[in-house]
């Protein structure tokens, strides 16, 4: 089967405005390695379009980044794209990452009962720290960067094919080693380890521990 | 005189807490999932009140204290929460 990957990237207020951007290297390194990626973008990331790809295309690996709540994945505007009880079966056979609070609480298991392979995500509110004065520039952003880049380490070391267990172990490890940086290094941003931690602790990997892409 | 001394706890900690904000830069805004994007003083007020968003970052901030506690940075594997 062909690699493919599907994303949204909402941009509709400050909070997913970072994803937006941090996401990017991500599609930069899914083509670069070959697979094809539908990008819902903005106003695309809607249910119609998600279910659509999802039924149709048939991505094997799923990237939501989106606020969202326990049963909840969302996407522009915060229309509910996939809900714990109502669609959760569009995710069949696909290893998924959610960047969104809460969903690996409720929709991340229901997704595994209806036949998903892997669900990762948190299963509480997923908090990262930001300088607004680069709001111009996301990536650009440092402190945002301690929390995204360990974000982005799931699909990114999934891309590279490693499993979903060692992808959710890489991406909790650099979590705890930017904590570490901001705890013990002398910077007045030590409180920005309590948070890299939370991160940390509440990312869950649900599924097949082996699968890979 | 148990509610008094729990009262007092709280407020202790609620005074850590808001002393542990204070050292975050005045220029940073902490986005906190759906419930929004919030400066410093705005999490300091939030915890003084105990809304929904105070309560979450006192919950965060006493999770930390019990993983120093648990010696979470000396050689433990903070990845997998081991001690």
């Amino acid at each position: 089967m062909d690699k493919t990957l599907l994303t949204t990237r909402p941009k509709h207020d400050s909070t997913v405005h970072y994803l937006f951007y941090w996401s990017k290297e991500v599609i930069k390194l899914a083509e670069e390695k070959g697979i094809k990626v539908w990008n819902l973008e903005g106003e695309r990331a809607n249910r119609k379009e998600v279910e659509s790809i999802l039924k149709k295309r048939k991505p094997s690996l799923v990237f939501l980044n989106g606020h969202g709540n326990d049963g909840v994945v969302a996407g522009h505007n915060n229309e509910v794209l996939i809900e714990a009880g109502e669609n959760e079966d569009v995710l069949d056979s696909k290893i998924v990452y959610a960047l969104s609070c809460k969903s690996g609480k409720k929709l991340g298991p229901e997704s595994i009962k209806k036949g998903a392979t892997v669900y990762m995500g948190y299963d509480d509110d997923f908090i990262f720290i930001a300088d607004p004065n680069k709001i111009s520039d996301p990536l650009s952003d440092k402190i945002a960067g301690l929390f995204l880049e360990a974000s982005n380490q799931i699909i990114i070391s999934l891309i590279k094919g490693h499993s979903a267990k060692d992808c959710h172990e890489r991406s909790k490890r650099i979590f705890a080693r930017n904590a570490a940086k901001v705890a013990t290094g002398g910077s007045k941003e030590y409180l920005l380890a309590s948070y890299l931690l939370w991160n940390a602790q509440h990312q869950v990997c649900l599924g097949n521990q082996n699968a890979t892409l | 005189m148990a509610d008094e001394k729990n009262n007092q706890i709280d407020e202790q900690l609620k005074k850590v807490v808001i002393a542990n904000l204070q050292g975050l830069s005045p220029d940073l805004r902490m986005h906190i999932g759906s419930m929004g994007e919030f400066s410093r003083e705005e999490l300091i007020d939030n915890v003084e009140k105990e809304t929904e968003v105070g309560t979450k970052i006192i919950e965060i901030q006493l999770n930390f204290l019990r993983s120093l506690k648990d010696g979470i940075f000396y050689g433990q594997n903070l990845a997998n929460n081991e001690t």
